[in-house]
């Protein structure tokens, strides 16, 4: 008991709980003593989860240090707490490996979580009308799968750019500690308050939250944005402590042209949740006060504009897709070179085409509202800016078959994921062009085309690099190697049948399947399409389960490992698994290229007093 | 350079395949409206592009899968190429070149897509939570089927009730968001007579899913005949008439057998004593009635949202509220 | 921080805060006279880029790194310095925002607002980022009374600032936050900006309570300067945010 008690993560759920109540006392009290009638519901919930989600933070213990900076108190720099063990992970740590592997952890949860929402929602697909689910029972599921997607992705990459990027530069840690600590602990009270909104009516506007449907929607709603909101804070404040680290813990020998590719695609990354977040942060906001105090932005019978909100929205909602496939894409060329054993081919054109990629993805948000009734004369300007995307996306696709051209190939099962990574998102990405053109779009919008347009371009920009980046850097931060049968068991059930879903939505989606429909006209003829797309939800997920089972069986029986399990010339490889507390004992010297293989005797790095 | 030569003509005829199989189904439904055939024309080229592109990447890295995997036994490492700077400079030009070739099209086509016809039809498209109405000013007839007459351009100026609504016949091609407070415009030109569905495709609550509507092409003379017998109708009597508004306006939320819905039930409600949110109960008369449809606001029933029924106040003529009046009382 | 020999560093802080009067006063007779949106927003860039550049020393991110240990005080003040920026450019997304949220509903209006109360408290922020400058050079020049003093001026001044904006402007207002698009625009902006001052506030006062107990010298003092950029940064964007609501237009009732 005393044990769990000490634990960060119970503190701060107990007092998260209690800071809710207050929350809503406080409020109450604060109405009866200003003599206004003591109850309204949704203003008191929304201060009891803002004060729920601030006594999380006191009650984890990540803003101690920050009080005692305030009262003037000197705090420790090189805080080591590996004595605590596991406990650790339930914690603040500031160890930047500790805080990376409690991102993984909350992305997977999450993705379970949204995983099944998802599975709940595709059973009742599976036939015409309705079976088992309401219709605001579907709505509600179906919205919070996309944001509980959505928020999954953004902390599985904050998982691995935490765990890799002060590895992959040779820095101890990373530039600011305590703030990510802070990034990642505000990111679970968000979670739990976005989910909050089930037990308060739901909400039935789909992920974004378009006024005015969302002004009228549920109090569940006000949970959604509430806690989209605040777990921007962890993206935007990752975003720049990501950026800082890059710009100004690099080992001195390493410049720019020699980061490993993967820094640069946290860096192209950060760019855009540094500065884009903010902007769904506000719509959302906005949306909150419209309800809250009756401002009408969006009215337009009172003088707002629907509009407006679609175009705050997405101006960071359409860079945040390339957020989710940066780092990806950039795990995607980070490990081809070492299954393939050839150097990354144009490593420079890569490494541009990633900050090309996120500056062009500021000026597309457009493609998105082509039939919203914005300004016509701003749809063609849309299209040109959104189809130079493909531009940038096509030098990485086409350096990396040269890359794997006349390679060594070989098939371990983070390849495995990596070759499916790349097949995906190339079905993704060039669905992506029909709805760019706006007279094709006409047809495409809100349709399963869209669909599956993005659940490729996320599977293959995000899932699966992401599953083959756990396989190849599971060895390093626990020390023991996932079974290489299982894995392949989970790639052949998870890759087949999604890309069978997958298209199979894009053809109902051209054949006029709408979606966020809880029910479709049997005349159309879709069921049987449902049907199979329903057994592969499950088979794809039954791959998500194989590979929890995976886990636990390596955990349990799997025999340790310490070496360069893949011949890796990555730095992190260069040393004993499982990472020791400080990262490398000597710094770090760069001697060669990152991704030399093919040249004998060649190094990438080399540590002081090494020969 | 024997490497090449078999990836190009195995690209190639991976090409035509795909093409070929992805043509072999019908991928689009049957095409309707003169919009649709300039769209349609873009889809058959954007088609091309991506089997052809789809195939470049996937053969050659299939390719290389198979023919350069590691044999068993075998542990060197592959050649040492580091890039090609002329290589990378052509396939960011090639791409290049082609979307902005594809943006041009697309621009063009969207210029036929819009192009107006002085003459058209004018329709008023009105959606709400969840029902979609119609009316034709010319004639001064409201309907909840659309119907078109064959080979004209119909010039649809919609605007919405309450939240973001879409219009879509997958058939025409061609979509349209309906916003609150604004108007907005969509033309189409059917071509072939038929029965379709109009689609809300834009997420608008509970009910987005069935708010569907018929739609009807016919002949000019065929249209003519709908829009008179839409006129004598009017001739009805009221509880008839008053059905036909409830079932296009009412009954996503108003039951008339007791079930429950949204709004609470119309049966046995006429003379019925209500209790209000407040507390305070009325008799259900004719008054309240035609202030519940006029200004739902004003007294909200116990037990049910307020905010949530549309004013029909503004839509609705006085006789057409007297109508729905007469029908809600004939309800036993 | 020392480069500048000791009175030139005050002389410049006055120079400019002299030339930032001067430049508030024509952007309002311009708005009175001549009312064109471009010039006032070009009046609106000059001051911001003063502020910008001798009050909150942009020029210090861009300075050549010398150091070479990584453990050093200085290498992590440049660190520090860099994480405050990217936070600034986050933070001003925020507020682009909803310049372009009232730019979209209101265009060339403006709501009917006080204008004596407006041109006070532009006043108040502008002389408190006078003050704030005065405690960051006095601090950096060892002088700690001095740095007191101006500190406590400045909290004062934001207070009144604060007051101004929330309990006077609000309050006198002849429309309401559920009024229309220009109430929705009007208290939005005002009271995202308000928060922001009020959390300068709080460091403010954390700055002065520390100060007070002789935690800065002349060589460290990394929460002053923070604290400096971060309540210049408040000045700016009321720097945009005054002629967009109070000059830009005309009156809409
Ligand atoms: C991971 C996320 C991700 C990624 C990477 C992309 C990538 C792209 N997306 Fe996608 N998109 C989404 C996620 C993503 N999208 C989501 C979630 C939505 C729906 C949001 C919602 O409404 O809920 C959406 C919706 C969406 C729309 C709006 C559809 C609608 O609702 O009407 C459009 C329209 O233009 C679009 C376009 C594109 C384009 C052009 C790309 C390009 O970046 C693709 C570029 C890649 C290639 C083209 C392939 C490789 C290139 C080559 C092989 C080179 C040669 C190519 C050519 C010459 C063409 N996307
Ligand atoms: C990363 C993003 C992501 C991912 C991975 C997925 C994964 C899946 N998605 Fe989702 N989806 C979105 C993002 C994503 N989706 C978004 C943004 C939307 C738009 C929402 C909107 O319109 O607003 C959407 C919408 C969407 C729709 C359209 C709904 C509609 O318009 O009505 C459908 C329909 O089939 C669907 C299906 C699925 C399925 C079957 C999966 C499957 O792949 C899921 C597989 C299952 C798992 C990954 C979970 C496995 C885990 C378990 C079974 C539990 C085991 C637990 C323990 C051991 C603890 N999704
Ligand atoms: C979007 C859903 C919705 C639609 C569409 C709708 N209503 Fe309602 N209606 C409600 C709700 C909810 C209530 C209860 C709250 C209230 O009294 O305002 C209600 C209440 C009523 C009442 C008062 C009933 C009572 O028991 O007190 C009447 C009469 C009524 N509606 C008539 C109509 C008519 C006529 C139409 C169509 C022209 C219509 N409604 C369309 C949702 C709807
Ligand atoms: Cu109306 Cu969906
Ligand atoms: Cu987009």
């Amino acid at each position: 008991m005393k044990v769990i008690l000490s634990l960060g993560l119970i503190r701060g759920l107990l007092w998260q709980l209690l800071g809710t109540a207050l929350g809503i006392g406080f409020f109450t009290l604060v109405r009866a003593l200003l003599g206004l009638p003591s109850w309204e519901a949704e203003p008191a919930i929304v201060v009891g989860a803002l004060f729920g989600a601030l006594f999380f933070l006191l009650g984890v213990g990540v803003l101690n240090d920050w009080l005692k900076w305030a009262a003037g108190e000197p705090t420790e720099d090189h805080v080591d707490d590996s004595h605590l063990g596991w406990r650790r992970y339930f914690g603040p740590s500031l160890d930047h490996k500790v805080i990376g592997v409690q991102y993984l952890v909350l992305s997977l949860v999450l993705m379970s979580v949204g995983g099944l929402f998802a599975l709940l929602f595709r059973t009742e697909l599976a036939q015409v009308q309705m079976q088992f689910l309401s219709l605001d029972q579907y709505n509600t599921l179906m919205s919070l799968h996309g944001m509980v997607m959505i928020i999954s992705i953004l902390m599985g990459i904050a998982a691995f750019m935490n765990y890799l990027v002060p590895l992959l530069i040779g820095a101890h840690d990373m530039a600011f500690p305590r703030l990510n600590a802070f990034s990642f602990w505000i990111a679970v009270p968000s979670a739990i308050i976005l989910l909050s909104s089930l037990a308060l009516g739901g909400f039935d506007t789909g992920w974004t939250g378009y006024p005015p449907l969302s002004v009228r929607a549920p109090i569940g709603i006000q949970m959604f944005l509430l806690g989209v909101s605040l777990s921007g804070f962890s993206s935007i404040l990752g975003g720049l402590n990501i950026i800082a680290t890059i710009v100004r813990m690099r080992a001195r020998s390493m410049t720019p042209f020699r980061m490993p590719i993967f820094v640069w695609s946290s860096l192209a990354t950060s760019i855009i949740s540094l500065t884009a977040t903010q902007l769904i942060g506000l719509s959302f906001q906005m949306v909150m006060l419209q309800r809250l105090f009756g401002m009408s932005f969006f009215d337009a019978t009172k003088g707002g504009n629907p509009i407006l909100f679609q175009h705050l929205f997405w101006f960071y909602s359409h860079p945040a897709v390339y957020i989710f496939v940066l780092p990806g894409l950039g795990i995607i060329s980070e490990l081809l070179p070492v299954f393939v054993r050839k150097p990354l081919f144009g490593y420079r054109w890569i490494a541009m085409s990633s900050l090309g990629i996120a500056l062009v993805g500021f000026l597309v948000w457009g493609h998105h509202m082509f039939t919203s009734g914005m300004a016509e004369y701003l749809r063609v300007p849309f299209m040109y800016s959104t189809l130079l995307v493909a531009v940038p996306t096509g030098i990485k696709f086409f350096s990396w078959l040269a890359t794997a051209w006349q390679g060594k190939i070989s098939f371990e099962t983070p390849m495995l994921f990596i070759l499916a990574g790349i097949v995906v998102f190339l079905l993704g990405g060039l669905s992506g062009p029909p709805h760019a053109v706006v007279s094709t779009n006409l047809h495409l919008h809100d349709s399963y085309f869209v669909v599956g347009h993005f659940h490729n371009a996320m599977y293959g920009g995000f899932v699966f690099p992401f599953f083959a980046a756990i396989f190849y850097w599971y060895p390093k931060i626990t020390g023991k190697r996932l079974s290489e049968t299982l894995g392949k068991i989970q790639f052949w059930l998870m890759a087949p049948s999604f890309v069978i879903m997958s298209l199979l939505m894009m053809r109902i989606g051209l054949l006029g399947m709408r979606r966020r429909i809880a029910d479709y006209e049997p005349a159309f003829g879709f069921e049987p399409y449902h049907l199979i797309m329903t057994i592969m939800a499950f088979l794809t997920a039954l791959g998500v389960v194989v590979f929890f089972i995976n886990v636990i069986y390596t955990q349990l029986k799997g025999q340790p490992v310490t070496g360069n399990v893949w011949n890796s010339r990555s730095p992190e490889w260069q040393v004993p698994s499982p990472m020791p507390v400080h990262n490398y004992e000597r710094e770090l010297i760069v001697v060669g290229e990152p991704y030399d293989y093919g040249s004998p005797g060649s190094r990438y790095v080399k540590f002081v007093g090494e020969a | 350079m024997r490497h090449f030569i078999v990836v190009a003509l195995l690209v190639i005829a991976c090409t035509f395949l795909t093409h070929t199989a992805i043509t072999s189904i019908d991928i689009l439904p049957r095409k309707a409206s003169a919009q649709a055939i300039p769209i349609d024309h873009l889809f058959e080229i954007q088609l091309w592009l991506i089997s052809f592109l789809f195939s470049l990447v996937t053969v050659t890295l299939a390719y290389s899968l198979i023919v350069f995997r590691r044999r068993p036994g075998d542990v060197s490492e592959g050649v040492h190429v580091e890039g090609n700077t002329r290589l990378e400079i052509l396939w960011t030009v090639a791409p290049l070149v082609t979307v902005i070739a594809l943006a041009y099209l697309g621009a063009r086509s969207l210029s036929e897509v819009q192009r107006a016809d002085p003459n058209a039809l004018q329709v008023e498209v009105l959606g709400g939570q969840w029902f979609w109405s119609f009316t034709y000013p010319e004639y001064g007839v409201t309907s909840d089927e659309l119907y078109l007459p064959v080979s004209k351009q119909a010039l649809l100026r919609m605007t919405s009730l309450d939240v973001i609504h879409s219009f879509w016949v997958p058939e025409f091609r061609v979509k349209q968001d309906l916003l609150p407070g604004k108007i907005t415009e969509l033309r189409v030109t059917p071509t072939e007579t038929g029965e379709y569905t109009l689609l809300c495709a834009e997420m608008c609550g509970t009910s987005h899913a069935y708010m569907v509507a018929p739609v009807k092409v016919v002949s000019q003379e065929e249209f003519m005949a709908w829009i008179e017998e839409k006129i004598s109708q009017a001739k009805l009597d009221p509880v008839q008439r008053g059905r036909k508004l409830a079932n296009q306006y009412c009954t996503a939320c108003h039951s008339i057998d007791g079930s429950q819905k949204v709004g609470p039930t119309w049966k046995g409600l006429f003379g019925s004593l209500v209790t209000l949110e407040d507390g305070t109960s009325v008799i259900a008369d004719e008054v309240y009635l035609r202030n519940a449809i006029a200004n739902p606001n004003l007294q909200i029933r116990k037990g049910y949202p307020g905010n949530v029924m549309p004013n029909f106040g503004n839509i609705l003529t006085e006789s057409q509220i007297e109508d729905l009046v007469a029908y809600i009382r004939s309800i036993e | 921080m020392a480069h500048t020999s000791k009175s030139k560093a005050f002389r410049l802080g006055l120079l400019v805060f002299i030339a930032l009067v001067v430049l508030t006063v024509v952007e309002f007779f311009l708005a009175v006279y001549l009312n064109v949106w471009l010039l006032l927003v070009i009046v609106a860039l000059c001051k911001a880029g003063l502020v910008i550049y001798y009050y909150m020393h942009v020029y210090r991110l861009f300075q050549a790194d010398t150091t070479l240990d990584r453990n050093s005080y200085a290498y992590k003040l440049a660190t520090n310095r860099l994480g405050l920026w990217l936070f600034l450019v986050s933070d001003s997304f925020v507020f682009g925002g909803l310049m372009v949220a009232r730019i979209n509903l209101l265009g060339l209006t403006h709501p009917h607002l006080e204008q004596t109360v407006g041109l006070i408290v532009t006043s108040v922020l502008l002389v408190s980022s006078f003050f704030m400058n005065r405690a960051e050079t006095a601090i950096a020049h060892g002088k700690r009374n001095q740095f007191v003093a101006s500190t406590a001026i400045t909290l004062i001044l934001g207070i009144a600032f604060l007051v101004g904006v929330i309990g006077v402007e609000w309050r006198i207002a002849p429309f309401g936050p559920a009024d229309g698009a220009h109430g929705a625009v009007f208290y939005s902006m005002t009271g995202f900006h308000a928060f922001h001052v009020f959390t300068g506030i709080i460091f403010l006062a954390i700055v002065l309570r520390n100060g007070l107990r002789g935690c800065y010298s002349s060589e460290r003092h990394w929460g002053v300067e923070a604290c400096a950029v971060y309540w210049h940064f408040v000045d700016v964007v009321w720097i945009f945010y005054y002629p967009a609501l109070y000059l830009i237009g005309t009156v809409i009732e």
